[in-house]
């Protein structure tokens, strides 16, 4: 049951808000956390997207890595469209927004949030992003200890290395850049992914004989087949919380309920803020109102302190839409790490020289095991995807149009833009032999990109959010240096065809919609509104650099939950 | 010369204008296909998205094999692509609000563009019936009835369907209203749409459901890799739960990263060579000095 009031009410279960709860509520304090979407994995919603099932969840209990193993069906067509944001009930769409460009946002609903459908990967930022950009109102030494208390909690450990990683570290050292074994990275090089991943069992060995079946307790951590972007419910038999990803629900959400005292109340959208303003004073938070995505019935609840945490695009919204003080840079300043794919072919002879087979098998490992740091350009890493996957982010968008339009004659890479007709099926029935090599820059904040909203452009929570995204040039030199880079790996490691996409702007890494410094004071609460506080990625003053947000997101958020408990407990 | 093929262009735009004008009452008013969204235009317009994107290519039997001839129709994907867009991109509520169908707009959308391309000259084959016919070839629908009601993009070459989807990719607009609000529109969300979802349903597992013309949510699949053509011709095994593919850790014999016996050298440049090891280890915690930060393309101001 739902409580009629909270010492603190958390808006979203996403990958920052359970962080901030975990904290909070280790602190002695109840927590409520309100989440949009689904709760899979949990048994007191057995059928999450075919009925209504319970209320709320506060007991460690009621998680179930056998109904996760169920819901999470690694099949990607089926898992993508269940994940990404929209309803738990199977028969409604996705929640409408505007997409940026011609691009899209990938974002999920549910318990985990985005972090359903994250790749693991959870690198530090870079430092010189912190330190020297001139976005962060703190240093990046004031996050360090939050990134440890994170990475311990999640396991952050090196990713293993299956074939495909091996040609990326190939062609990157054979291109001149050095290896990197450090956390905190300063200069370009290549190294491993810090993924939140529980590592292989060493039996996985391609040497070895292992012949027995993938699940547990056969083998624990991760059986390196692809299904990372899909939820992954790997090894299969595992209870809850030994599952080896650890997206938010695996880690941060039972070790929040283990305390006691945190409810989770999934299908559950929060539509208002509700304050109370003293006379000459700036208005307090007392709490939320949220609606019921099944019933449409709405819910009041109290708090002394509300944290948003509903990600880049939806707490601005939220504060737009319950009408909170105006300020200039609520919305503003929206990062997305403007990124391309580039993708590498090799024929069957050059793998079998440097590989010792025939195929690489980007479906085998995980999904994102090796990358690449520039600091000051942004990352590369290479992604292994399943065949619909790969084709749609590889060769189904550009901004550029169709590849049969576009002269490449003086360009690095052989063919650009969308592929259609013969060509693509000539070039997927290469699958097996191709790389993808994801390209994200380190774009910057601008004051005109963000998120607004319109009176009539509604839905059954208000005004939908309009998100409108344009590159600097800036940004955009800083995407071509790093394809270019991306192009010389490749060719270096053997491929005999690059293909570049010229991706439209394509929301993978959401940030600084709420940015601290502007929007919030440097424990993310509000110049606005007392006890309202931010609690997500974006709070953070920039794009971090390039590397995947997550565990600065993280950090963050557990650095904000102290500030909670310091400030007003 | 010149003369004589601008004259051609025009009468050609005139044409096509002229037919379309002439199918729209059929095509606002046109009976709704009782197990589909849209009516049979905006069928037979995603048929010849479909066959512009992913077509049937015997010309790929020689070179990779007959497994790679079979396209999109064949297997009913822009029935499915249909069924999708209406299904996920919902406007309006259903149960409480009648839910506005996309489908129907993409595809008059992809005729508007059709038309521009006509009209600026840039279609390189003459629009046909017979395009849209050959579409439906061994289907119950009758040619005439097919002719009657296909649009201008269906009546172009496949080719040229793809130049008619890059026209919506140049219709872009970027605007700083007065309040200061940046608002920008790029109409190749409709190109995104009819090529990138048509291929990421084609090449997914997709085809594998007992019934694919309903979403995969609470159907079994069988993951059997033979059934699924898009993944016939990839390669793609179908979903595992795991592969012994484990090749190593990288690292270097003196650092944190990796420890145990060398499997591979990655690079042996320096002192201590990169290698693939046996066990992992754990990052360096560093110490870091940024004082030599340099950026490399500094922002404009904009």
């Amino acid at each position: 049951m739902v409580a009629d009031s909270y010492d603190v009410v958390v808006v979203g279960a996403g990958g920052d808000g359970p962080v901030a709860a975990w904290k909070l509520a280790e602190a002695g304090l109840s927590v409520l956390i309100i989440e949009a979407g689904p709760f899979h994995g949990n048994e007191k919603w057995p059928n999450p997207h075919t009925e209504p099932g319970a209320e709320a969840s506060s007991d460690v209990e009621d998680l179930s890595g056998e109904l996760l193993d169920e819901q999470f069906s690694t099949r990607e067509f089926e898992m993508v469209n269940r994940l990404l944001f929209g309803p738990a009930d199977d028969e409604r769409g996705f929640w409408m927004r505007k997409f940026p460009g011609d691009g899209a946002i990938l974002q999920c609903a549910g318990v985990g949030g985005t972090t359903l459908h994250y790749t693991g990967c959870h690198p530090r930022a870079y430092p010189a992003a912190i330190d020297e950009q001139d976005h962060w109102p703190i240093e990046y030494a004031d996050l360090l200890p939050y990134y440890r208390e994170v990475e311990e909690l999640c396991d952050v450990q090196p990713a293993p290395v299956t074939a495909k990683e091996e040609l990326f570290f190939r062609g990157a050292a054979a291109a001149g850049w050095e290896f990197i074994d450090e956390m905190n990275v300063t200069r370009p090089g290549y190294r491993p992914q810090p993924n939140a991943i529980r590592q292989p069992d060493d039996r996985l060995h391609v040497d070895g004989d292992y012949d027995g079946d993938f699940t547990y307790p056969d083998v624990t951590g991760h059986t390196l087949g692809l299904g990372d972007i899909t939820g992954s419910p790997h090894p299969r038999g595992a209870p809850f919380e030994e599952k080896a990803k650890r997206a938010s629900n695996v880690s941060f959400v039972p070790a929040a309920m283990r305390t006691g005292n945190v409810t989770i109340r999934p299908n559950a959208f929060v539509v208002d803020v509700t304050t109370e303003t003293h006379l000459g004073d700036r208005p307090t938070a007392t709490g939320v109102t949220f609606r019921d995505t099944w019933s449409g019935t709405t819910t009041e609840v109290g708090a002394e302190v509300v944290v948003l945490a509903a990600g880049a695009i939806e707490t601005p919204r939220l504060w737009m839409n319950a009408d909170l003080p105006k300020n200039e840079w609520v919305g503003r300043g929206l990062t997305i790490h403007f990124g391309d794919n580039v993708m590498g072919l090799w024929k069957a002879d050059e793998l079998e020289a440097t590989l010792g087979k025939p195929t690489i098998d980007q479906h085998e490992g995980e999904n994102i095991a090796a990358r690449f740091d520039y600091p000051g350009l942004g990352m590369l890493q290479t992604v292994g995807t399943t065949p619909g996957i790969g084709a749609i982010l590889g060769f189904g968008a550009s901004a550029s149009g169709f590849s049969f339009q576009n002269d490449t004659e003086d360009a690095p890479w052989d063919t650009m833009g969308r592929l259609a007709g013969t060509e693509l099926k000539r070039i997927l029935s290469n699958y097996r032999r191709m790389i993808q090599v994801l390209v994200v820059s380190d774009d910057r904040p601008m004051k005109r990109n963000g998120v607004s909203v319109q009176k009539g452009a509604e839905d059954e929570h208000g005004p939908i959010p309009l998100v409108n995204y344009a590159p600097s040039e800036a940004d955009r030199r800083r995407r071509d240096e790093l394809a270019e880079i991306a192009t010389e790996i490749l060719r270096e490691a053997g491929a005999s065809h690059v293909h570049r996409s010229d991706s439209p702007p394509t929301a993978l890494h959401l940030h600084s919609t709420m940015r601290m410094g502007k929007v919030l004071d440097q424990a993310c609460e509000a110049y606005a509104v007392d006890r309202l506080f931010v609690a997500d990625h974006s709070a953070l003053a920039n794009g971090v650099g390039g590397p995947n947000p997550t565990n600065t997101g993280q950090a963050l958020a557990a650095r904000t939950a102290e500030k909670i408990v310091t400030r007003y407990f | 010369m010149y003369q004589k093929n601008a004259l051609r262009r025009v009468r050609t735009f005139l044409a096509e204008k002229a037919r379309w004008i002439r199918t729209i009452r059929r095509r606002v008013l046109g009976r709704k296909c009782a197990d589909r969204p849209g009516d049979l235009h905006t069928r037979v317009t995603f048929r010849a998205a479909v066959d512009a994107v992913l077509p049937n290519t015997p010309e790929l039997e020689a070179e990779i094999g007959a497994d790679h001839v079979p396209g999109g129709n064949d297997v009913g994907l822009a029935e499915f692509v249909a069924i999708y867009v209406d299904h996920r991109f919902q406007l309006g509520l259903p149960r409480t609000r009648r839910n506005v169908e996309l489908v129907k707009p993409v595809a008059n959308v992809l005729d508007a563009a059709a038309l521009k391309l006509i009209a600026r000259g840039n279609n390189r084959d003459e629009p046909s019936d017979e395009w849209p016919v050959k579409l439906f070839d061994g289907t119950d629908v009758s040619p005439a009835r097919i002719a009657d009601v296909a649009g201008p993009f269906a009546r172009l070459s496949p080719k040229d369907r793809l130049r008619a989807i890059n026209v919506l990719d140049e219709i872009e607009a970027q605007v700083t209203l007065r309040n200061g609000r940046f608002v920008e529109f790029d109409g190749g969300l409709v190109g995104q749409l009819v090529v990138g979802f048509a291929e990421l349903i084609y090449y997914s597992e997709w085809q594998g459901y007992p019934d694919v013309t309903r979403m995969p949510f609470g159907q079994d699949h069988a993951n059997d890799p033979t059934t699924v053509q898009g993944w016939r011709q990839t390669g793609f095994p179908g979903f595992s739960n795991g592969y012994p593919c484990l090749r190593g850790y990288l690292g270097t014999e003196t650092g944190p990263l990796g420890s145990g016996d060398v499997w591979t050298t990655i690079d042996d440049r320096g002192d201590a060579p990169v290698s693939l090891l046996e066990a992992p280890g754990r990052f360096r915690e560093n110490e870091y000095d940024t004082d030599d930060y340099e950026e490399p393309y500094p922002e404009g101001g904009d």
